[in-house]
């Protein structure tokens, strides 16, 4: 669909080998690829860096008990006692959202989480899980989680509906934020990469030097937006178990 | 003695230089005008979806053409609104 020598070339979906089953359009594609070299890097890294398990750690141990601890600083920051059970989801979220984006970091790789479809699933996943994960700890109780306490009982017809949007709208605004930040950089950075090329003389200098800069930006970013899916999973999390 | 001494103190100074940059930036750990434009932008945009698809299907489902997405767009906006304070809220209380 796009031109040639579009910016949002990077973001096109080309199919490596065609699957169909029963209908549906399962081909594996250079998204799924990327998310393959993901959970590959992840799963060498994690095995690897800790294969030693010496007291005292090598560098790549002590990158991976760095990740490690920081996910566990977040779980007991915010959920506190009940949140080692949840751990596992956390780590694996956290890690293959930051990977993903440090891979798409990589030129001419491509990056699955400028895709909204992957980051909303990520967030349906995780609002599916935290809202049964509610039900299941308070049972009916936990549409007390829409009425706010202390507000006088004429203002809930009004106050429950939003509530009730304002809790629907999680998923969207998670998956959203990751996407946009992600599409928006890499966008950015091959606009500013075609002017590089396009400007006269020595003045595509310019542009260079500022795409040098905005790509430690984007890597900042690329952390930054694993850092905030994550927290906001522990938050949510903390929420399915004290109501308000 | 004296020279020992006067070394320490320099030691303790450079550390409690160090100490104060280091709460300086946690203090200052926020993203930049861009990030935080983001996160507040969304918040209202998804709750506006949110409002709007169910105001469209309540209007496909009970025939009320206009008046559900209307009525769901307003109670959209307003949980939009709760949703930046909540947000607001939580960046105060990191502070």
């Amino acid at each position: 669909m796009a031109a040639k020598d579009s910016p949002l070339k990077q973001f096109e979906i080309d199919t490596i080998s065609e699957i169909e089953i029963s209908g549906y359009n399962l081909s594996f594609t250079n998204s799924s690829f990327a998310m393959f070299i993901t959970v590959l890097v992840i799963t060498l890294f994690l095995t690897l860096s800790v294969n030693t398990k010496s007291i005292i750690p090598s560098r790549w141990q002590l990158i991976s008990e760095l990740m490690y601890n920081f996910i566990a600083q977040l779980l007991s920051d915010t959920v506190g006692e009940n949140g080692k059970k949840y751990f596992p989801f956390v780590f694996s979220l956290f890690m293959f959202v930051l990977v993903g984006n440090m891979i798409g970091m990589i030129p001419y790789q491509f990056t699955f989480t400028s895709h909204i479809i992957v980051t909303f699933a990520l967030a349906a996943v995780v609002f599916i899980g935290v809202t049964i994960l509610g039900f299941f700890n308070h049972g009916l109780k936990f549409f007390s989680f829409f009425v706010i306490p202390g507000v006088p009982f004429y203002m809930h017809p009004l106050l429950i509906p939003i509530e009730v949007i304002s809790y629907l709208s999680r998923p969207i605004s998670l998956s959203v934020r990751l996407f946009a930040n992600m599409l928006a950089g890499h966008t950015l950075l091959k606009v500013f990469a075609g002017f590089v090329v396009t400007m006269p003389f020595f003045t595509g200098a310019f542009p260079l030097a500022f795409i040098v800069a905005l790509t430690g930006l984007e890597v900042l970013i690329a952390f930054l937006q694993a850092y905030v899916f994550a927290i906001l999973t522990c938050l949510y999390i903390n929420d399915a178990y004290h109501l308000h | 003695m004296n020279y020992k001494n006067k070394n320490l103190e320099k030691l303790s100074k450079k550390i409690d230089s160090l100490e104060d940059k280091k709460k300086y930036n946690n203090y200052n750990k926020k993203e930049g005008g861009a990030g935080f434009g983001f996160k507040i932008s969304t918040e209202i945009i998804a709750a506006l979806v949110v409002g709007v698809g169910i105001g469209l299907i309540v209007d496909n489902y009970l025939n009320t053409k206009p008046f559900g997405l209307i009525i769901f767009f307003i109670f959209g906006a307003l949980a939009g609104f709760l949703n930046v304070y909540r947000v607001m809220r939580r960046i105060e209380k990191q502070r």
